[in-house]
């Protein structure tokens, strides 16, 4: 397929078929049939915000608690549940959620396609994710929220000790979010290999993809880790068998095993995203070529493969063999190596490029200064008698947190800022913009960082309040007094956001001269993306571009009709009709939700949810009639690729 | 200036091959299953490794007959599945229709002789200790997806008798078939641990 042709840009026509094709439907069943990937991305994103200030403003209820000593204002039992709240919150409805929904905003836009592979399953995705959260937080306003930390160890959520439904309700979260993760991890992996435009071959796909596929294979191996887990979690505490039960031959340890083979990946599937984040800024801000793009795409790799085989350092206090536990020091310690390469690479991005500064990459150098912390107590906490001292202290909260929020949410507020202009048309306010990272910056250190020296202190974590004797309280002041800043950033932020989304300064398409494809598109991007798809002829697709770049013809506008090429060398190789909009995702969802909510309660339902559900795949899979007839057309070969007059293609060689 | 366009009219419209969408997307899922049952297995394994008596002493052995005809012709059902794949590339409906009845066939009898039969001389119950659970969560786990193996054929069987059948619903068969070899082949392993173990030198006696 190397024809080219001269063609008259009048483009006005194609717009508007191209228009109709792809546009969402009215009303609020079309709102509940939606499957564009930019709308299904945008409501991941806003929904995992919201969850995030729900999660932060458990934050703050537990600083509060904490304030000073023999405080009365959260009792035990509401501590436990809101830590336990607050931490499945923040993992599993806030991290990963927010940065699949970027995945599924962006990676088609930089790709250079209209939607993901499998829309319907995209919608699916969002919905059960949206219904696990909802229901979790329904069972928490009714008093039967999980108390057994975020990880629900057993014995502790077994149950004997955990009665009521707490658990089960959490451990049902927990197949919601990962199934929604794994619909998520397929729809990338599937998009990347076979839809990116003609041209971008594995070597220029953007790094921000290519962390999304690396998050995507781990998630395909992780997460069904932490499914089982927790399915047997359920089903020991529903049905009654014996997985986790030391008297019948079962074993607490298989649940950590389990958990933790998931749990830390789980980690770098939070910020692995971010550090794509912290590459698009990057290359946008200094203005140049990322620095060593082979070394930073192999270390990303190598991460993944080393995030599976460390799982262990989560249970250094389980006594289990030293020889085991040594390995596991020697892998931990090795992450680091990837990490600094990486981290190398950028700072030679920095040193070499002509380097800009706004709100975006002042994210990113919140990121290096306090990640690099974080990996430095992780790096400590990797030897085995620095972790028996301080496990379960709060010097494990502050690495966590170090890492989490450096790693993740600094490289997340950087790009909400960076793509802002994208995905509303306007700038925000680049003072608003600092203030909000200042405050940030200066808050996120005066919480945590205290909380390193609380845990040398020996503070344990998840204790409700403490003795006044142990001079702890001064410490605890400081923490509580620097989440204020934190909670003072995010709102300076969500105002900044809101105002400027009608009152900004008008972006324009690119206003960062930005390298990958979405800037190409203007701001917002039209419902069908490209009207052509477009070709590549570089790492850096915008500024690579020739003035007469090629783009593709030949494609149906009054189709959702996709190009898809070939996976090494993303040569064009043929055409697929993607489906439409469809309420049946969210049936499917709904039905899934009987099947195992009705569980907790009473086993029956989940055959009854498991009927239901299969009628709704039925009737997600049968064809509409307007796809039949095409088909059938197709079959005849009546029915061309072509709708609209073409002109004659005048014939070229390809450079 | 010109504008240079690559023109792809010439393309085909869908394939039913590697190269579609769908069968990217099946090979996921199917990494996603082997995971499970990886961990299944694993669980398996990981209790053994800290159980002393292993499978438990009131664990009897069980009957080899129906189990092993059952696995055997589960084995042999990849034939059909095979054909159906080969010839769902030239659009040979005839055997396509005639393998999808075998493999449906297959499908109900399997369950049948696993319900039926096979777990009421199991012996032991999900709940009779931490052996019997795991082996009734393996066969818990692949009966679902025997079901939905089943339940798949049978409706494209259906459909396809009453519909035309395109380009998409071959690209369709193609997949169950894969499907099909999954299901099929994840049982092996399964059924000697859990019947042919049992007649083995146990742990701990
Ligand atoms: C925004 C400001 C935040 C504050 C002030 C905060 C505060 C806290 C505190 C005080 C605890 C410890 C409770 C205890 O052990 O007694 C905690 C636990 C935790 N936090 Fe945060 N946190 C914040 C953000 C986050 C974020 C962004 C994440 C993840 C992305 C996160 C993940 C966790 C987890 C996983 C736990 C452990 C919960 C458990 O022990 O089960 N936090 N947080
Ligand atoms: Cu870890």
């Amino acid at each position: 397929m190397t024809e080219l042709a001269v063609l008259p840009p009048d483009f006005a026509k194609e717009a508007a078929i191209m228009e109709k094709t792809w546009a969402s439907k009215p009303g609020v069943i079309g709102w509940l049939s939606e499957t564009g990937h930019k709308q299904i991305g945008l409501r991941y994103i806003v929904t995992a915000f919201l969850f995030f200030l729900a999660g932060g403003i458990e934050a703050a209820l537990m600083r509060i608690q904490l304030l000073k000593p023999e405080n009365h204002f959260l009792g035990p039992d509401a501590y436990n549940q809101i830590f336990t709240m607050h931490g499945s919150t923040m993992m599993f409805l806030f991290a990963v959620p927010i940065m699949e929904g970027f995945g599924v905003y962006l990676v088609p836009l930089m790709l250079g396609t209209h939607n993901v592979a499998f829309p319907k399953l995209n919608a699916f995705g969002y919905y059960i994710y949206l219904f696990g959260g909802l229901f979790l937080y329904t069972m928490f306003l009714l008093h039967a929220a999980p108390q057994a930390g975020w990880f629900s160890y057993v014995p502790l959520a077994g149950p004997q000790y955990s009665p009521g439904k707490g658990v089960d309700t959490w451990a049902q979260m927990i197949t919601f979010t990962e199934v929604s993760g794994l619909v998520v991890a397929v729809e990338l992996v599937v998009t990347t290999f076979k839809q990116r435009c003609p041209g971008m071959s594995l070597n220029r796909i953007p790094l921000f993809v290519w962390s999304m596929i690396v998050v995507s294979f781990m998630i395909i191996f992780a997460m069904p880790a932490v499914m089982i887990a927790s399915g047997y979690l359920s089903l020991d505490r529903l049905v009654g068998t014996h997985l986790y039960n030391r008297s019948e031959g079962g074993d607490p340890l298989l649940y950590q095993h389990m958990f933790w083979f998931f749990g830390h990946p789980e980690v770098y599937i939070i910020f692995i995203p971010g550090l794509g984040f912290v590459s698009s800024i990057l290359t946008a801000f200094t203005g140049r070529k990322i620095y060593g793009y082979t070394a930073m795409v192999s270390t990303l790799v190598v991460t993944a493969f080393l995030g599976f085989s460390v799982w262990v350092h989560h249970m250094f206090a389980t006594g289990l063999p030293q020889l085991g536990e040594s390995f596991f020091t020697a892998a931990s310690l090795m992450i680091v190596l990837p990490t600094g390469v990486q981290i190398f690479c950028w700072i030679a991005t920095i040193w070499s490029g002509r380097f800009r500064i706004a709100t975006p990459v002042m994210y990113v150098i919140g990121f290096f200064l306090v990640f690099i912390v974080g990996g430095l107590t992780g790096v400590m906490l990797a030897s085995i008698p620095i972790d028996w001292q301080v496990h379960d202290t709060y010097f494990v909260v502050a690495h966590f947190h170090y890492v989490l929020i450096g790693g993740a949410l600094f490289p997340l507020f950087g790009a909400f800022h960076f793509w802002f202009p994208k995905w509303t048309g306007r700038m925000y306010s680049e003072v608003m913009g600092q203030i909000s990272f200042w405050l940030l910056l200066i808050g996120f250190n005066v919480t945590f960082f205290p909380m390193h020296v609380l845990g040398l202190y020996g503070m344990p974590r998840r204790v409700y309040t403490y003795q006044p004797g142990m001079r702890w309280g001064n410490l605890n002041v400081l923490a509580s007094a620097g989440a204020v800043f934190m909670a003072l950033s995010v709102l300076t932020m969500i105002i900044n956001f809101l105002v400027s989304r009608r009152a900004g300064r008008v972006a324009g398409a690119n206003p960062w001269n930005a390298d990958t494809l979405e800037w190409s598109l203007p701001s917002p991007p039209p419902v069908y993306n490209y009207l052509h798809v477009p070709t590549v002829s570089g790492l850096n697709a915008v500024w690579d571009a020739a003035p007469d770049q090629p783009y593709v013809t030949g494609m149906r506008f009054d189709r959702r009709e996709i190009l898809i090429t070939r996976v090494l060398d993303a040569e064009p190789d043929h055409t697929e009709q993607l489906p439409g909009h469809s309420p049946w995702p969210f049936v499917l969802s709904c039905t899934m939700c009987i099947g195992l909510w009705g569980a907790i309660f009473f086993a029956w339902w989940f055959t009854i949810g498991a009927v239901l559900s299969g009628i709704a795949l039925i009737g997600w899979f049968w064809p509409s009639d307007r796809e039949l007839e095409d088909h059938i057309l197709r079959e005849k070969g009546e029915l061309g690729g072509l709708e609209l007059g073409m002109p004659e293609p005048v014939r070229e060689e390809m450079p | 200036m010109t504008q240079r366009v690559l023109d792809v009219a010439a393309l085909t419209e869908g394939t039913a091959d590697s190269r579609s969408l769908i069968w990217w997307g099946n090979l996921a899922m199917l990494a996603i299953e082997g995971t499970m049952f990886a961990m299944a297995m694993a669980t398996y394994l990981y209790l053994r490794s800290t159980n002393l008596d292993w499978p438990p002493s009131t664990v009897p052995k069980p009957d080899l007959l129906m189990p092993t005809i059952n696995t055997v012709m589960l084995l042999l059902s990849c034939i059909p599945a095979f054909i159906i794949d080969r010839a769902s590339i030239t659009k040979n409906m005839l055997p396509i229709r005639i393998c999808q009845a075998l493999s449906i066939a297959v499908g109900l009898l399997f369950l049948y002789i696993q319900y039926a039969v096979m777990v009421p001389s199991l012996g032991y119950k999900w709940s009779s200790h931490a052996y019997g659970s795991v082996v009734w969560v393996i066969i818990g786990m692949h009966t679902l997806h025997m079901v939905a193996a089943t339940g798949e054929t049978a409706l494209l069987f259906l459909y396809s008798l009453f519909k035309p059948v395109l380009k998409k619903h071959l690209l369709d068969f193609r997949c169950t078939a894969v499907y099909w070899y999954f299901v099929a082949l994840v049982w092996v392993p399964f059924y000697f641990i859990i019947f042919i173990e049992p007649w083995m030198q146990r742990k701990g006696s």
